[in-house]
């Protein structure tokens, strides 16, 4: 396997050698890797950059490619082995993190180079619109008091929705290791057995549970951003409520290692253009993605921020050993 | 299923059939028994993998008593000449791509054996057909579909 | 009488000439690309979602509705043809429909499986027009448990693809559930069976077992027994359209499927492959000639067919009325929905009614259209078998590796492809069947996670499954169905003995 990849590498790298030289300012060909299958969030992300991309004339011709499986981490490996060679991006988010340790994986972010942070979006609890709690803070008592009566629906094992749960378990000081989180396939599941009545809370990305909140037929204790959303005014932080927790979903461009200074800024330009074009506005809105561009160095800051803190609680609740 | 003919001999491939699943069982049960991380709640990772295991070991079992009785149906005579021939172009295959040969000349070696292992002798003709085959479904899925299939040298030339 | 009215207002928004064109255009790239192996209707709707970019709302979803059923057809024409099911839902269609076309009924096969989806699409789109917000009640009070009960029927009723012998078939079934145990726990996120090998942690795709086991493997065994017992195909024999006897054969099962496959594709997590098991055995169970299934017994074709079709318009229940998308593809609507600012959810029907009948109204243009399209296209799918067998079996393997590759072109997935196929051939060569892994595969690892998610909400008791309704009545189900035939069979001996 890593044969394989190291010999395709290198025919690629003989073959790009040329580009990447040249790959000044602007990049006149650009490959966006997707490392999960056409149709998922991070395809989505890729061909939406390639679509932005394209029509406001940023790079002549992008190429979205996807490599699947392991949560992202083949691509990562494949990503990684792209050593020096300008002229590729990866799609990845705050889920490789946690995918990245619950693999074991033998790649991690760190040996990336960081390009930029481009959406993001806020996290929700929510309760049925039936059920007695009414704020975060009724939560947390019921979740001190028996943490295994307290059940939790959201995402996949390791994910974000997991690793709010156990991060709000830890901030009001309940043990992180008893909660019960059930994970469901896709946030639709999820829905079904909070509408059910089946769970006693919810987690997920605010877009997912939207249209029932609006609806009143789920209830939101709390958003995990820093503000209050635009879109859902009256949804209190965690923050407000005494709990000093912010969590968000990002999702962000990351380059091979080993880029010249030239490079590397080469290719966040590029991508800086692209979320200052009409174009890519556009889709931001049309998606209901949140703005949240953050580049080069900032990025890389936050980026080994976000891989400590997902580090330290996967291994308090026991997802790692 | 009464008329069979009763042999004296264990039926062999019942045998193998039974050993194989054996094996199979321990590497479900060896594999569950190395898991470190268990739910705290409710029953955990390993649970099914040892019903499953036990299953296959009972399966295992009963492919030895029928060894012993019926044995397996005999299978006619195989043409071995067609398998390796479809199964080396299956190997080219994936050799192919994972050595970045790319997608077209992969297919047009696929195509080329198989039609070989079914009796046809005209690997050049058979092996023309399928690399355009492959080029044209290549340049479907890349124009067409914007889904990029492996690519070796040849395939950069139409990118 | 409000939900007639909105309906007809949708029709009206959607027979306009333009949108029907739209509406061909959509049916004709689904049905041409849901042809392809390996890309089922989830990605065929991904796939072809920019072309819709450029329309405006009405006539982009409109587009879309056709896609989806084109892309849904499109799937059980290569399994009835090519033995190749490039989803899981047309597994069932491929077991009789493949047997079938070899026999010259290909075009038969077809026809019911086209005139079938087009009835169940029908009624199910009606179903989803009247009952949606009705069905969406009873569907989100199915937990956990009553889940795990379903799938245990599903297993149980799966022995109906075992063949001859209940030990090989068991053998099968329970290789395809450990095999469905390799990759990450769901629940606890840890790796299992993967042996250190990365692409593994995803787990075993379906279509990858089911095109090896199906198409490679039988591209093998043709092989093998090539000078002994060359295998004839015969592109057409008797009438290419279904005779009176194949009409009177097929509409009820048409009708079953239907009933099996909407109520349980309105299940959030019912998903499309268990009604088509449910429907194939209830079919071979009632069926008057049942020595004709494993044949090609044309019930066993337009049965599940009628209930994948049925379970797609049922998958649209739970996303219109609450924005639950419960499939792969019912996600990928979603995404085309938004990009309109569209919200499915319980606000939808009063804030956009025009779209929401208009898409409606359109799902049954879509469901004209494509029987308006494809049965004329019969008479040329059938001809593809009379392409010389070399020929024919080598464009079997090349679009079987071209689906895998497209979705996931990993050395790793093809050697998995090859292997899965070389299996398949030593399975028919001792008569092992091979339908039963597939399903296990896919029911195994649902039932595990459901059962698991009840016991952890119930804190590891078991009563759980007894104690709740549903999921006691279908677990006595299951056992009915189990011991039933042992019953039978001991009752048959009995009067046999007597005589």
């Amino acid at each position: 396997m890593l044969t394989s990849i190291l010999k395709r590498t290198a025919v690629t790298a003989v073959a790009l050698a040329a580009f990447s030289t040249a790959a000044f300012a602007q990049l006149n060909e650009l490959k966006i890797m997707a490392p999960a299958a056409p149709g998922g969030g991070w395809d989505g992300t890729a061909r939406s950059m390639q679509q932005a991309l394209t029509t406001a004339g940023i790079v002549k011709s992008v190429q979205v490619t996807n490599v699947t499986g392991a949560g992202g981490t083949i691509g990562l490996a494949q990503l990684i082995g792209a050593k020096g060679q300008g002229d590729q991006l990866m799609v990845n988010g705050f889920v490789m993190v946690g995918a990245i340790l619950l693999n074991k994986s033998p790649v991690n972010l760190t040996q990336v180079t960081p390009i930029a942070r481009l959406t993001a979006e806020a996290e929700v609890i929510v309760v049925p619109a039936d059920s007695p709690l009414k704020t975060a803070k009724d939560l947390a008592d019921r979740l001190k008091a028996d943490p295994a009566k307290v059940t939790w629906a959201g995402g996949s094992a390791g994910g974000t929705d997991h690793i709010l749960a156990a991060l709000f378990a830890q901030a009001v000081g309940a043990d992180a290791k008893k909660i019960n989180y059930i994970p469901f396939s896709g946030g639709g599941e999820a829905l079904a057995a909070m509408l059910g009545g089946r769970v006693t809370a919810g987690v997920s990305g605010y877009g997912e549970f939207e249209g029932q909140i609006k609806a009143g037929k789920l209830r939101v204790l709390a958003v995990s951003s820093s503000k209050r959303l635009e879109n859902a005014p009256d949804a209190p932080t965690l923050k407000e409520q005494g709990i000093d927790l912010e969590l968000l979903n990002w999702r962000s461009v990351v380059a091979p290692p080993g880029l010249s200074a030239d490079q590397t800024k080469a290719l966040i330009d590029t991508v800086e253009k692209m979320v200052k074009s009409k174009e890519w506005q556009e889709i931001l809105k049309a998606r209901g993605w949140d703005d949240s561009f953050l580049a080069g160095a900032a990025f890389d800051t936050f980026l080994k921020a976000e891989i400590e803190r997902v580090s330290k609680v996967m291994t308090e609740v026991g997802l790692v050993k | 299923m009464t008329n069979e003919t009763r042999k004296a001999a264990a039926n062999k491939p019942a045998l193998i059939v039974g050993v194989l699943l054996l094996i199979v069982a321990a590497l479900v049960g060896h594999d569950a028994s190395q898991q470190t991380i268990t739910s705290t709640y409710g029953v955990g990772p390993t649970a099914v993998p040892y019903v499953v295991a036990a299953g296959l070991v009972i399966l295992g079992l009963a492919h030895f008593v029928v060894a012993f009785r019926e044995g397996l149906p005999a299978p006619e005579e195989a043409d071995s000449k067609a398998l390796l021939w479809i199964a080396g172009g299956l190997a080219f295959l994936i050799a192919c791509i994972a050595l970045g040969g790319g997608f077209v000349i992969a297919i047009a070696a696929l195509f080329a054996c198989t039609a070989r292992g079914m009796g046809r002798r005209a690997l050049l003709i058979d092996a023309a057909i399928g690399f355009v085959l492959g080029l044209v479904i290549f340049l479907v899925f890349a124009k067409l579909l914007t889904l990029i299939l492996p690519s070796g040298p040849l395939e950069r030339l139409f990118l | 009488m409000d939900t007639l009215l909105s309906l007809l207002h949708g029709f009206t928004v959607a027979l306009a000439p333009s949108k029907m064109l739209f509406c061909l255009i959509g049916v004709f790239l689904g049905t041409a690309v849901g042809v392809l192996p390996g890309i089922g209707p989830a990605l065929t709707v991904a796939l072809l979602l920019p072309v819709t970019f450029k329309l405006d709302p009405a006539g982009s979803l409109i587009m879309f509705a056709g896609i989806y059923y084109g892309g849904m057809y499109g799937g059980s024409t290569t399994a009835i043809l090519l033995n190749a099911p490039g989803e899981s839902a047309s597994l069932a269609t491929a077991l009789e429909g493949s047997k079938m076309a070899k026999a010259g009924r290909g075009g038969p096969a077809l026809a019911t499986s086209a005139i079938g989806s087009f009835v169940a699409g029908l009624i199910a789109t009606i179903g989803l027009a009247f009952l949606a917000p009705w069905l969406v009640e009873v569907a989100v009070h199915f937990g956990p448990w009553d889940y795990f009960a379903l799938m245990i029927v599903a297993f149980v009723t799966v022995s109906a693809t075992f063949g001859d012998s209940p030990l090989r078939g068991l053998t099968s079934l329970f290789l395809g559930i450990t095999l469905g145990l390799v990759g990450i726990d769901k629940l606890t996120g840890q790796a299992r069976l993967t042996f250190g090998v990365p692409e593994l942690l995803n787990g075993v795709e379906v279509t990858t077992l089911a095109v090896g086991l199906f198409a490679v493997g039988e591209a093998f065994y043709v092989a093998s027994k090539r000078f002994r017992d060359p295998e004839e195909i015969i592109p057409i024999k008797g009438s290419l359209w279904m005779t009176k006897q194949d009409w009177k054969r097929s509409w009820a099962p048409w009708l079953r499927g239907t009933a099996f496959g909407f109520p349980i594709g309105a299940l959030p997590a019912g998903g499309a492959e268990v009604p088509t098991f449910l429907s194939y055995s209830t079919e071979k169970r009632l069926c008057k000639y049942p020595e004709e299934f494993g044949k090609g017994a044309i019930e066993g074709v337009a049965g599940p067919e009628a209930a994948n079709n049925a379970s797609a318009a049922g998958t649209l229940v739970p996303l219109l009325t609450l924005g639950l998308p419960t499939s792969a593809t019912a996600a990928i609507m979603l995404a085309g929905f938004q990009q309109y600012g569209l919200n499915p959810g319980p606000l939808l029907f009063a804030e956009k009614p025009d779209l929401v009948w208009g898409l409606i109204a359109s799902l049954f243009i879509a469901n004209v259209m494509l029987v308006i399209l494809n049965l004329p296209l019969i008479g040329l799918w059938v001809r593809l078998l009379a392409i010389p067998q070399p020929w024919l079996y080598a464009g079997i393997l090349v679009f079987s590796t071209m689906g895998t590759l497209a979705v996931n072109g990993s050395p790793v997935e093809l050697a998995m492809l090859f292997a899965f196929g070389f299996l398949g051939y030593l399975m028919r060569r001792y008569d092992y069947p091979v339908a039963p892994m597939v399903v296990g595969l896919i029911l195994g690892p649902m039932a595990e996670q459901q059962l698991r998610r009840a016991l952890q909400i119930s804190l590891g008791d078991p009563m759980i499954l007894l104690e709740n309704p549903g999921s006691a009545t279908l677990l006595g189900i299951a056992f009915v169905a189990l011991v039933a035939p042992f019953v039978m069979s001991g009752l048959n001996r009995f009067k046999a003995s007597e005589d």
